[in-house]
């Protein structure tokens, strides 16, 4: 009983609700979209915004922002693309990748720890400066004729047509939420976002983890980056363009707020998921897929707006409540004379 | 508190001279690279491809001094591109009429933004992510309704539109004049009005300006219709300079947009700028950008100069405002 309450208390149901409501409506109108064939080629679509959700929520965790992740993918994606395709091994191609990826978002957290700038300038900057630099690295061209081995990898099938990389998703989100629900080291993150002064006063190395933030969160969008590649299977110098506003917008989604310390990456899985099914949904309402970013801009400021509201209503009800006992309190203090 | 007034200007006059003095440099640097920049014709034919920057950063000012961002202009020069487009082609209205519709249609744009921001609390930033995913898709939507091709674009506007980008008066063009226009307009409003000290003081300190009497929200819901006005203007002016009316026009524009406010010495928490600074780093970014052109580097990678003179900018005006900072620069200096 008392997880069944927890879990309606959590925020990431209203999300999965959302998501779930999302499915049936469409399903009413079309049941064909409720087969579980396609369902799960739904979750194929999403599992490059999920890494980078999940990415992205240790950096608003910290209630920092990261507007570079489409370009750091990007650049990324370029670097393991360029090496697949001149046949280095596929081992050294991703932890290149990686490397550009922890490189990327070690510069974005020494900007934003060590020289005070504000995270959504500095990473508004070097989204420009990443993506200029993979014009510099492709020379505008586009990165194909890889390897189909590596192409295959994102073919590769598990329970009729789930892609075997959206249950590594899972598992990663599954230890990542751990990480940061159970350990004092993952709790961290929660704690600076929430109350930066007060985490700094009881020992917290808020700058440290801040950066560590911004270190992981590149990370993420290199691994986002490899199944990017392997899944489109070529690379241009627009690549991952967007991304960004897409993993913003799945974390917000998913019931992660902006200003830090509320949220879990649970919750981001969610947020991408829904992102990567609208064109989906629309094309089962046989609507245009142009319809896309006027679903999510919809979508977006609607979850975001009612947050706000039940949020506020419920701070409201919080006081009314606590002054309701306070006048109590007297009445009964007045009884006893 | 008059004495306080002085220096504070004394120092952003300084901060402009500095600004001016980059850009006399910039000219003459990019001068010896290029003789050919130096022709008149160049440099005022050049405007054509930052106007709508500097127009749209005169605006932005007022809502990052009221402490907010505004990340959507670029979906709305996109969306006024396609409404004015497809308001000429397919209704069959006259030009300038559609452009007021279209300009009407930038102002609802960013009221509603605003509405949001003010009046929900939530994040300016979140608001105008979604507006921006809104207004770019309701660009594809109006596309949609009309009966030309998206990637084509609509085409073919009458002489006297086209005369906004291509004509001129007494040898000055005509955008260069609507820009000065605009600069006077806003520095007046911001800068002479109640209205602009309203703006300053929302920026400075909500909550006492609440408790002061100012009406804190709709004064910073207006800031947002601003922004979108002036979105639509550029999207006017770059509709009527490239001769097509697109629906992703002014998709990249965020940073460029941001920079100049930032360059131009608007502070990101509020409270502090002006607009004179914004239009004259605007204009800073454009001749760096079209003089980095000239000199022959692609201009896919102009995005890097203008990313890393945003975080220059950002460093040098963090660091120095950093009282740890400031003492040890001053101990050193002394020791010298």
């Amino acid at each position: 009983m008392n997880v069944v309450k927890k879990l309606f208390k959590a925020r990431e149901i209203s999300s999965f609700l959302c998501l779930l409501a999302m499915f049936l409506l469409v399903g009413l109108v079309n049941p064909s979209f409720l087969k579980p064939q396609n369902i799960m080629l739904c979750f194929n679509g999403s599992i490059v915004y999920i890494l980078i959700a999940v990415g992205m929520a240790f950096v608003i965790l910290t209630g920092e922002i990261d507007c570079s992740i489409g370009a750091q993918l990007g650049l990324a994606a370029a670097v393991c693309a360029t090496f697949l395709k001149n046949e280095a091994p596929w081992g050294v191609a991703i932890l290149l990748a990686l490397l550009v990826g922890l490189v990327c978002g070690t510069i974005n957290g020494f900007g934003v720890t060590v020289l005070h700038i504000p995270s959504i300038i500095m990473t508004l900057g070097t989204n420009g400066i990443y993506r200029g630099l993979i014009y510099v690295y492709t020379q505008g061209k586009w990165v194909e004729n890889l390897p189909a081995g590596f192409k295959g990898l994102a073919q590769t099938n598990i329970f009729g047509n789930l892609c075997w990389f959206f249950v590594m998703d899972l598992v990663i989100m599954l230890l990542v939420f751990l990480y940061l629900r159970k350990t004092r080291h993952g709790k961290r993150f929660a704690a600076v976002g929430d109350n930066e002064m007060g985490a700094d006063l009881i020992g917290i190395p808020v700058a440290r983890t801040k950066m560590l933030a911004f270190i992981i969160c590149g990370a993420f969008s290199a691994l986002g980056a490899v199944l990017y590649v392997s899944r489109v299977g070529f690379v241009t110098a627009i690549s991952g363009n967007g991304y960004e506003m897409k993993a913003i917008a799945a974390c917000v989604i998913g019931g992660i707020s902006l200003s830090g310390g509320v949220g879990t990456v649970a919750g981001a899985t969610i947020g991408g998921i829904i992102m990567a099914s609208i064109s989906r949904l629309l094309v089962f309402l046989k609507i245009s897929s142009d319809y896309d970013n006027t679903i999510t801009g919809i979508l977006l400021i609607a979850i975001v707006v009612i947050d706000s509201l039940a949020q506020r209503r419920s701070v409201e009800k919080a006081r009314r409540e606590r002054l309701a006992a306070r006048v109590t309190e007297t009445e009964g203090g007045a009884d006893h004379e | 508190m008059n004495n306080f007034g002085k220096t504070m200007k004394s120092k952003l006059l300084s901060w402009e001279m500095l600004l001016v003095v980059v850009l006399v440099l910039e000219i003459i640097i990019f001068g010896q690279i290029n003789p050919r920049f130096l022709r008149i014709n160049v440099l005022m034919g050049s405007i054509n491809d930052f106007i709508s920057i500097c127009v749209i950063s005169l605006f932005v000012t007022f809502v990052m001094i009221t402490g907010g961002i505004d990340i959507q202009a670029g979906s709305i020069i996109g969306l006024t591109s396609i409404t004015v487009g497809m308001l000429w082609q397919d209704k069959g209205l006259n030009i300038w009429v559609a452009a007021i519709f279209a300009i009407v249609v930038g102002l609802l744009c960013g009221l509603l933004s605003g509405f949001f921001v003010a009046y929900t609390g939530v994040q300016p930033m979140v608001v105008t992510l979604g507006g921006s995913f809104l207004y770019s898709g309701l660009a594809l939507a109006v596309v949609n309704m009309s009966s030309s091709e998206a990637y084509e674009g609509i085409g073919g506007f009458p002489e006297s539109f086209m005369k906004l980008s291509s004509g001129n008066v007494a040898g000055i063009p005509n955008q260069l004049i609507i820009f000065i226009a605009l600069i006077i307009i806003s520095y007046i409003l911001l800068h002479k009005t109640k209205y602009g000290r309203y703006v300053f003081l929302c920026g400075v300190n909500p909550s006492a300006s609440e408790y002061s009497g100012i009406r804190v929200k709709p004064i910073i819901m207006s800031t947002y219709g601003l922004s979108g006005m002036s979105a639509s203007i550029a999207g006017l002016i770059l509709t009527s300079y490239l001769g097509s009316a697109k629906s992703d026009l002014g998709a990249t524009y965020t940073l460029p947009i941001i920079t100049a406010v930032v360059l131009g010495g608007t502070s990101n928490t509020g409270g502090k700028g002006g607009v004179i600074g914004t239009a004259i780093a605007a204009v800073v970014i454009g001749i760096l950008k079209f003089g980095l052109n000239m000199s022959g580097m692609p201009s896919q990678y102009l995005d890097i100069p203008v990313g890393i003179l945003l975080i220059v900018v950002l460093t040098f005006r963090m660091t120095s405002s950093n009282p740890a900072v400031v003492a040890k620069f001053k101990k050193l200096t002394g020791k010298k």
